[in-house]
């Protein structure tokens, strides 16, 4: 299965939906969407992971690549992600101590909402 | 008439050699890691173990791919037996090339897998891991 991406902006929240697989021949597509995302002046990125199939270090690193251009811009990029095989790969890498890591888009846009 | 269930045999007694060779470009790893999961299926890996299998052999792959010559092949050896399997992945280099040991790859594909050995000679460069079936997992 291929990556599929889509993105909308709900107050000054950018969501971005990820479906498929996140590996080393489709990562360049994430990291261009985030790149250019951040490029239009959108620095609190939400990353909707509950679709994705499967995530490798190049995801990871491309995540990591998209938080620090958003801290750059005083910017937040959190994640929504309840899969165990997905958060197996945050545990190891030890990002899950990095990224805020939330059960829902709902439960992120009200965490980000307080934090504002 | 004999039982033709026989041929199967028991699972510890599988013994099974498949080779795998695909362009050595990223567009390909899918393949392999859809090849890692039937495979893995065949010795009755849980689902846990055939998703460590999967990412694994994607993370080798990734690291090799980064000194493959274009145009070349990478090339896939599984050996199933019994209880454990043996993937060794492998692409041509231009002279002698070693696997970065600091990143998140390294950290992921040793994690995942039991033990992760990494060859390289010159103009080739190889990773071979070993996942047992419910082996227990390093803290």
């Amino acid at each position: 299965m291929d990556l599929k991406l889509d993105h909308r902006t709900e107050d000054r929240l950018t969501i971005v939906e990820v479906e498929g697989e996140i590996d080393v021949y489709t990562a360049p597509r994430l990291r261009e969407l985030l790149i250019d995302l951040v490029n239009k002046g959108n620095f609190h990125l939400l990353v909707n992971m509950e679709k994705v199939d499967f995530l490798d270090s190049t995801g990871l690193g491309v995540l990591v690549g998209g938080l620090k251009r958003v801290r750059a811009h005083d910017g937040s990029l959190e994640l929504v992600c309840t899969q165990e095989r997905i958060l197996k790969i945050f545990r190891i890498t030890g990002l899950t101590k990095v990224f805020g890591i939330y059960a829902s888009v709902e439960e992120a846009k009200e965490a980000h909402g307080r934090d504002k | 008439m004999t039982d033709a269930t026989d041929v199967t045999g028991d699972l510890a007694g599988i013994r099974d050699a498949v080779s795998v060779r695909l362009p050595a470009a990223s567009a390909y790893l899918s393949v392999l890691r859809t090849a890692t999961a039937g495979l893995a299926a065949r010795l009755d890996f849980t689902i846990d173990e055939m998703e460590d299998l999967r990412i694994a052999v994607d993370e080798a792959c990734a690291m090799l791919l980064r000194h493959a010559v274009p145009g070349t092949d990478l090339i896939a050896e599984f050996e199933l037996t019994g209880q454990e399997m043996s993937i060794r992945v492998e692409v041509t280099t231009v002279g002698i090339a070693e696997p970065k040991r600091d990143d998140f790859a390294w950290m992921v594909l040793t994690a995942l897998a039991d033990d992760v050995d990494a060859v390289s000679s010159p103009d080739h460069m190889a990773i071979v891991l070993r996942k047992r079936r419910g082996a227990a997992r390093p803290a």
